[in-house]
C-alpha cells in the first residue's frame, strides 16, 4: 500500500464517526420521514398500531388543503419580513456602524449579541409580556406615554409581532457574517476609491457590496433556510394563532403530528417543506450564480 | 471450607432484598392540582398494596400533555398508570394497543359495586371491554352571573329550548354590554370544543349520538348541523367574546378574568367552576360563588327536558405494557380517599355513590347536591375516530369564528376532515 492511499484510508477512517452520525440522525429519520409520509401513520386508532401504505392520500390531501397553504403563505411573508428584510438590513447597518472606530464598540457588539443569550421559549415568554394586551404590557405603556390607544398587540398585529421578534433576535447572526464580510473587503480599493473622489455612498455601493455578494447570499441561504424551520418561540408566543395568523410551517406540520395525531400527514408537510427549502436553496446557490 | 456456605448465605440474603424491594409502579400526572391530589394519596395506596408509587409530572396544557404521553406510548416509554382528559380519548387508545382491559379487574373491585351505572356505560366500549377505571366525572351545564341578571332585571328561569336561550342571550347583550353566552370552540381550545360545549347541545337534538347503528360515525346529522348553526348565529350576532379564543390559551380571558369581572355572563362549565375556576381554589375568586354564579341546565332545542351533560373527567388507564399490579393501583385511585381528594382540588364528581357519605365530602356543598344528580345525566357513547371527530369540530367552529362560514359550511368541515382521516369507510 502506498503511503498515498494508506493516508486515503486513514481520512476515511477519521471521517466515519461523522459519516455514521450524519447516517444515523440525519439521513436515516429524513427517509423515514418520506416512508411516513407514503402511510397512515399516527399516534392514535389503528393507524398507531398497523399503519399502513396509503400511496400519495396524503399529498392529494395536502394540496386541498386550505390551511396548508395559509402555512405556506404565512411561511413566505415571515420569512421574507424578518430573516430577507429585517434581519439583513439592520444586520448590515449594524456591521457597517460598528465596522468603524466607534467608542464603547464592545458594549454595542454585547448588546446586539444579546438576544442570542436567551433561550427561545424564554426568549417568548418575555415577548408575550412586552406586548400582552391592556394596560400592563410594556408596548401599550409606551404607545399610551405617546398619547396612542394601548393594543393586544398578538391578536391584532400578530405577523408583524413576530416578524419583529425574529428579526431581534437573528440581527446579531446577521452582523457577525457581515461583518466577516465586510473586513474581507481590501482597505486599498476603499482609499483608491477615496482618492479618485468617490462619496461614501458610492463607495458603499459600488464597491462594498458587490465585495461582500458572496457573504449576503450565503447570509441570506442560512437565515431563510433557517427561518423556514423556525419553532420555539413562535410557538410559545401565538401557538399559530389567532386564527392560524402566524402559522407557519413548522407549527402546522406540529400541529397535525402531535395535536390532531396524524403522522403521516405530518410527514407529508414536513416533506414538503423540506423541498420548499431545497427549492430556496437553489435559487440561492445556482440561479444566482454565487459560490458559496 | 467456608467459601460455598458463605456465598450461599450471600446469594440468599440478596434474593431476599430483592424479593423485598417493592414493585415500582410510575404514574404520570399534570397540573399542579393533579399533581397535588395524587401525591396526597399515593402514601395510603403504597402502604396498601405494598408498591412504591413514582409520580412523573407531565406539562399541564392538556394538549401538551396528550402529546407527550401518546409519543411516549407510540415509543412503549410510557408510565405504567396515566389518565386521558375524557371517555372520548379512550377508544382511540384501546385501538392503538396501548392500554390495557381492566374488565375482570373492575368486576372483582370493591368499588364497583358502588360506581354509578352511567359511570359504568362511559367506561364500557361498544365491545363490551372496559378500558378506563371511572373515577371522576365531570357534570356540565350553563353557569351564569345571577347578580348580573338581577340587576340588570333579567329572568334567571331556565330557558326552555334553544330559540329561548338565544333571546336571552340578545337580551343580556342589549340591556347590560356584555358578551352574554359562550361555548368553546376553535383549534387552540384543543378537544374542549367537543367536549366542553359540541357534546351538550347536540345531547339536546333530534339526533344526540354520533355512532350509527353499523358503529360508522353520522357527522351529517341534522343535530350537528343544528348545534354547528346555532353555534355561527351565536358569534355573528357578536354575543360571544371571539378574539380571545383564536389566541393561545383560549380560556383564560373569558373564564378567568371576563366571567369573575362580570364581563361575559353566561358560559358552559362543569362543577369545577364553582371549586377551581372561580371559587376556592381560583386565583380570582368570585365572592359568595354559589349564590353568584346559578347554573341552567342545557336545553333542548324544540324544548322538552333540559340536561346536565355527565362525561369522564381523566379516567386511569393502565399501560398494556404493565404489570398487574398498575390495575390494582389504578382501582385503588378510584377508592373514595381518592377521589374526595381530586374533587376538594378540582371540583370533580366521584363516580361512586358512596362518595356522598364521606365527611370530607360533605364540606364541598357545591358538589354535593350535584352527586346526587348524576344518574339522571345524559351522555354521548364514544367510539374509536372520536379523536378526529374533537379535531374536526374545533376546525370546524374555528371556521365559524374566523366567520368563514355558516353551520352548514361548517358541517362540512367536520365531515371532510374526519373522512379524509379515517377514510370514507368509518364515516357513514
Amino acid at each position: 500500500m502506498t503511503y498515498q492511499s494508506r493516508a486515503q484510508w486513514q481520512l476515511r477512517l477519521i471521517l466515519l464517526p461523522s459519516a455514521a452520525l450524519l447516517l444515523a440522525l440525519v439521513i436515516w429519520p429524513a427517509l423515514y420521514a418520506v416512508w411516513l409520509s407514503f402511510t397512515n401513520a399516527a399516534l392514535v386508532g389503528p393507524g398507531a398500531a398497523n399503519p399502513r401504505f396509503v400511496g400519495l392520500r396524503n399529498y392529494a390531501r395536502l394540496v386541498g388543503d386550505g390551511d396548508f397553504w395559509n402555512s405556506l403563505m404565512v411561511t413566505g411573508l415571515f420569512v421574507l419580513g424578518s430573516a430577507i428584510i429585517g434581519q439583513f438590513v439592520l444586520g448590515l447597518v449594524s456591521a457597517v456602524l460598528l465596522n468603524r472606530p466607534l467608542r464603547f464598540r464592545a458594549v454595542f457588539n454585547a448588546i446586539i449579541l444579546l438576544p442570542n443569550a436567551v433561550p427561545e421559549v424564554v426568549a417568548g415568554f418575555l415577548w408575550i409580556s412586552m406586548l400582552a394586551g391592556g394596560e400592563r404590557g410594556v408596548l401599550s405603556r409606551i404607545v399610551m406615554g405617546l398619547g396612542l390607544q394601548p393594543q393586544d398587540w398578538l391578536n391584532t398585529f400578530p405577523l408583524t409581532m413576530i416578524i419583529v421578534v425574529n428579526t431581534w433576535r437573528g440581527i446579531a447572526t446577521a452582523m457577525i457574517l457581515l461583518t466577516a464580510g465586510l473586513s474581507s473587503v481590501p482597505k486599498e480599493v476603499h482609499e483608491a476609491a477615496v482618492m479618485d473622489g468617490a462619496k461614501p455612498g458610492q463607495i458603499f455601493r459600488m464597491i462594498t457590496l458587490p465585495l461582500i455578494l458572496p457573504t449576503i447570499f450565503l447570509y441570506m441561504l442560512i437565515s431563510t433556510v433557517s427561518t423556514i424551520s423556525i419553532f420555539g418561540f413562535v410557538y410559545a408566543l401565538t401557538r399559530g394563532g389567532p386564527g392560524g395568523a402566524t402559522e407557519i410551517l413548522g407549527i402546522y406540520l406540529y400541529n397535525q403530528s402531535f395535536t390532531a395525531y396524524q403522522l403521516g400527514y405530518g410527514a407529508a408537510v414536513a416533506v414538503v417543506s423540506l423541498v420548499f427549502s431545497l427549492i430556496v436553496g437553489v435559487i440561492y446557490v445556482r440561479a444566482l450564480k454565487v459560490e458559496v | 471450607m467456608f467459601k460455598k456456605p458463605l456465598l450461599a448465605a450471600v446469594s440468599l440474603i440478596a434474593l431476599t432484598a430483592l424479593a423485598a424491594q417493592a414493585e415500582t409502579i410510575r404514574i404520570a400526572e399534570h397540573r399542579q392540582a393533579r399533581i397535588d391530589a395524587l401525591k396526597a394519596v399515593a402514601p395510603a395506596i403504597e402502604a396498601k398494596l405494598g408498591v412504591t408509587i413514582e409520580v412523573i409530572e407531565y406539562p399541564a396544557p392538556e394538549k401538551d400533555y396528550m402529546s407527550k404521553l401518546l409519543t411516549e406510548l407510540g415509543a412503549g416509554n410510557a408510565p405504567d398508570v396515566f389518565t386521558v382528559p375524557g371517555d372520548s380519548d379512550v377508544p382511540d387508545l384501546a385501538t392503538a394497543g396501548y392500554v390495557a382491559p381492566v374488565t375482570e379487574a373492575f368486576a372483582a373491585w370493591e368499588g364497583a359495586a358502588h360506581t354509578f351505572d352511567v359511570a359504568k356505560s362511559l367506561a364500557t366500549g361498544a365491545d363490551g371491554v372496559m378500558y378506563a377505571v371511572p373515577t371522576m366525572l365531570s357534570v356540565q351545564q350553563i353557569y351564569f352571573r345571577r347578580d348580573v341578571l338581577e340587576k340588570a332585571g333579567i329572568s334567571t328561569d331556565q330557558p326552555k329550548d334553544w330559540a329561548d336561550l338565544m333571546a336571552r342571550a340578545k337580551e343580556i347583550k342589549d340591556k347590560t354590554g356584555q358578551y352574554a353566552l359562550l361555548f368553546p370552540m376553535g383549534a387552540s381550545w384543543g378537544g374542549g370544543a367537543f367536549g366542553e360545549g359540541f357534546q351538550y347541545m347536540l345531547a339536546g337534538t333530534d339526533t344526540p349520538q354520533l355512532v350509527a347503528a353499523g358503529g360508522k360515525l353520522d357527522l351529517s346529522s341534522t343535530g350537528v348541523k343544528d348545534v354547528l348553526t346555532f353555534y355561527a348565529d351565536l358569534v355573528n350576532a357578536d354575543l360571544m367574546p371571539v378574539d380571545p379564543l383564536l389566541g393561545p390559551e383560549p380560556w383564560v380571558i373569558p373564564k378567568y378574568e371576563m366571567f369573575p369581572a362580570g364581563q361575559l355572563v353566561a358560559t358552559t362549565c362543569g362543577t369545577w367552576c364553582y371549586i377551581y375556576d372561580w371559587g376556592p381554589e381560583s386565583k380570582n375568586p368570585i365572592p359568595d360563588v354559589t349564590k353568584a354564579v346559578g347554573t341552567w341546565e342545557v336545553p333542548g332545542k324544540a324544548g322538552g327536558n333540559g340536561h346536565v351533560m355527565v362525561s369522564l373527567n381523566s379516567p386511569w388507564l393502565v399501560n398494556a405494557n404493565a404489570s398487574p399490579l398498575a390495575t390494582q393501583v389504578a382501582l385503588e385511585l378510584g377508592s373514595v380517599a381518592a377521589d374526595v381528594a381530586y374533587a376538594s382540588r378540582l371540583g370533580n364528581i366521584p363516580a361512586r355513590r358512596d362518595a356522598g357519605d364521606d365527611a370530607e365530602f360533605q364540606k364541598l356543598t357545591a358538589l354535593v347536591p350535584v352527586l346526587k344528580a348524576v344518574e339522571n345525566g345524559t351522555y354521548l357513547q364514544a367510539s374509536a375516530g372520536f379523536s378526529a371527530v374533537s379535531e374536526g369540530v374545533a376546525r370546524a367552529t374555528e371556521a365559524i369564528l374566523r366567520k368563514e362560514t355558516d353551520g352548514a359550511g361548517a358541517q362540512k368541515i367536520l365531515v371532510d376532515y374526519v373522512t379524509d382521516v379515517l377514510g370514507p369507510d368509518a364515516v357513514q
